[in-house]
């Protein structure tokens, strides 16, 4: 079959499959299959069953279940409710005051769980009532958690850049390293637009509250600090070489039993519970993957890959080119999709095109995950966007409407990624020249 | 008929739940171990060099385990990734139309993706591969596991396919009960 006409037709299923509701990792499946009839000689059924168990029983993905257990645990845990009560005291002072305890708090949570939705859900469930209850403008207080919650795809411990990182075979170290400086200009550029916004509109801010003594303050602090140490312990022990990515995790695990335990919240139920949410997750994520391994070679048979990424060297693009032509696809794709598959179909078809054009492949990771916690705010169909609908029970466009300067904010993270690669490049490479 | 079903699927999850404890506890151990060897190091004693041998093959497998076991509960569940979009445009009818039509090809696939696994943990079964570890760990187990959990979650598709033609599969009644947020 002609190469052109085959691409069309695998597109064209595999939307249709997405579109009519079939599971995205059986999607995935079923475009690798009928990807292998048409174009290969080797047996699809041999090559599904060689390559996934290769590609899953994977040390460095080892880690995915246990990063998620540990988010799924401190979410049970007393942290949710400590961790408005523990920044508030902080922000009182800063223009835009408890706005910025949204973006600290995703920022703080992040570091603990990878994953974007449990850290929207987790901080929303907390500060949204307690901004309401003080008067903030609520636009505001949805649109700032809309956004900051994406934070949790970032900032390590990441579930994406593992996905990302067992599906390139790249380094999950060097990538969760890539990971921190970004994630941490993100926190700036949107605690400097929340100060800017209520500098402009203070007829909007809620009348200043009674300011809290040192002691009170650093009283709320207090209850921060076991998870502020558990953060520094487990990225520590991945930047210092101490422990892989997998160790670290259990690492956290381990930990966020004990600090779950020791302040009370966590009983036998809530242990169960945590465990199951976890498997469910991991579950879910592992069958993703699982379609997107067998499509990956599958796509290698079609050649499509290759092809694509030969017409794209031959045009002789610039960078700056490609990345927004990228860029404009990925930000059409991720209304529709959502994130993890979103990556592997990436990894899947663009990775070659990639590696051609000599764009660096933990650089890459590191856009990728810009472009995906855009896909999270992007109705109709944004995991962060539905998180807040339904703890707020207002409508997705509505929303989406509240977390657009957000979304333009991660746009220009984007462009300030591609102009200076450094921010992701620079953390890595310092640590494991030495 | 229910009941046995429910048993069978979580039965599994508690295989799937147990080893993911089985992946932190190795792992705590070895971790454990090179801590206590770097204080026994620093009071100037001699390692003991405590250390889970073939790790991280073993972790691979537990992995399969954990992620292959929850199939069945994760979909009854709703928490597998799907676009809703259509079906929410769609009126009741066509809607369970599209539903039964989903389930069916997934079922296919499952039954596919289960047979060649099946076939796949035979030969290592026949051939007595092993892993390539200090622990030789006969492949046929994981690989089993593996098969295991595409075949329940096969059997699960099957059951829901079931339900689906008769009232309401248990998945889209999690779906509802979410009423759109996905997390």
């Amino acid at each position: 079959m002609d190469i052109t006409l085959l691409s069309l037709l695998l597109v064209v299923v595999l939307f249709g499959l997405l579109l009519l509701g079939l599971w995205a990792g059986f999607a995935l499946l079923a475009v690798g299959l009928l990807a292998m009839i048409f174009a290969a000689s080797a047996p699809p059924g041999l090559v599904f069953a060689t390559k996934i168990w290769g590609s899953l029983t994977s040390w460095d993905l080892t880690a995915l279940p246990m990063f998620v257990w540990m988010g799924e645990i401190l979410y049970r845990s007393k942290l949710s409710s400590n961790l408005f009560v523990g920044l508030a005291p902080l922000t009182r002072s800063l223009p835009g005051r408890l706005l910025h305890v949204n973006i600290l708090g995703c920022a703080l949570f992040a570091a603990v769980s990878g994953s974007s939705a449990a850290t929207t859900a987790t901080v929303g469930r907390m500060s949204l009532p307690e901004l309401k209850a003080r008067g903030y403008d609520l636009g505001m207080a949805i649109g700032t958690l809309a956004g900051a919650g994406t934070f949790g795809f970032l900032i390590p411990p990441s579930i994406i850049l593992i996905v990302y990182g067992a599906a390139t075979e790249q380094s999950i170290a060097r990538l969760f390293l890539a990971g921190i400086l970004p994630g941490l200009m993100l926190a700036v550029l949107f605690g400097g637009y929340v100060v800017l916004w209520s500098m402009l509109n203070r007829d909007r801010m809620p009348p200043p509250e009674p300011r809290v003594s040192l002691l009170e303050g650093l009283r709320a602090l207090l209850l921060l600090l076991p998870t502020v140490v558990l953060i520094v312990v487990v990225i520590g022990s991945i930047y210092g070489g101490l422990a892989s990515p997998t160790e670290a995790a259990v690492v956290g695990v381990v930990g966020a039993l004990l600090i779950s335990g020791l302040s009370g919240g966590l009983g036998w139920p809530s242990f169960v519970a945590s465990l199951r949410g976890a498997a469910m997750t991991s579950c879910m994520i592992t069958f993703i993957l699982l379609g997107a391994s067998f499509l990956t070679v599958a796509m290698g048979y079609t050649v499509i890959p290759r092809t694509l990424a030969a017409w794209i060297g031959e045009q002789g693009y610039s960078h700056f080119a490609l990345l927004t032509a990228l860029l404009l696809f990925f930000i059409v794709l991720g209304m529709f999709l959502d994130g993890i598959s979103m990556v592997v179909l990436t990894t899947s078809v663009i990775m070659p095109m990639v590696t051609v054009a000599g764009i660096d492949p933990i650089w890459f990771g590191v856009f990728l995950v810009l472009v995906v916690e855009m896909s999270q705010i992007t109705p109709p169909v944004g995991f962060n966007l539905f998180v807040l609908q339904s703890i707020t029970g207002r409508g997705i466009f509505e929303i989406a409407r509240m977390a657009l300067p957000f979304f333009l904010l991660l746009l220009l993270a984007t462009i300030l990624l591609s102009l200076f690669p450094e921010i992701a490049l620079w953390l890595p490479n310092t640590v494991f020249s030495r | 008929m229910r009941r046995i079903l429910d048993t069978i699927y979580a039965a599994a999850m508690v295989g799937a739940c147990l080893s993911m404890v089985g992946i932190a506890a190795l792992v705590s151990v070895q971790v454990g171990g090179r801590i206590l060897d770097r204080v026994l190091v620093l009071f100037g004693s001699a390692q003991l060099g405590i250390a889970v041998p073939s790790l991280a093959e073993i972790g691979g497998f537990l992995l399969v385990g954990a992620a292959f076991l929850a199939l069945p509960e994760t979909l009854r569940a709703a928490g597998h990734v799907r676009v809703i979009f259509l079906l929410n445009i769609l009126g009741p009818g066509p809607g369970r139309l599209l539903t039964v039509l989903v389930l069916a090809v997934a079922l296919g696939l499952a039954g596919w993706a289960t047979w060649h696994a099946a076939a796949q943990a035979w030969d290592s079964w026949a051939f007595d591969s092993t892993s390539f570890g200090v622990v030789k760990v006969p492949l046929w187990i994981p690989q089993g596991v593996m098969t295991l959990g595409l075949g329940l979650f096969a059997l699960a598709l099957a059951d829901e396919l079931a339900q689906s033609l008769f009232g309401e599969p248990a998945f889209r009644r999690a779906e509802r009960d979410r009423a759109g947020g996905d997390y």
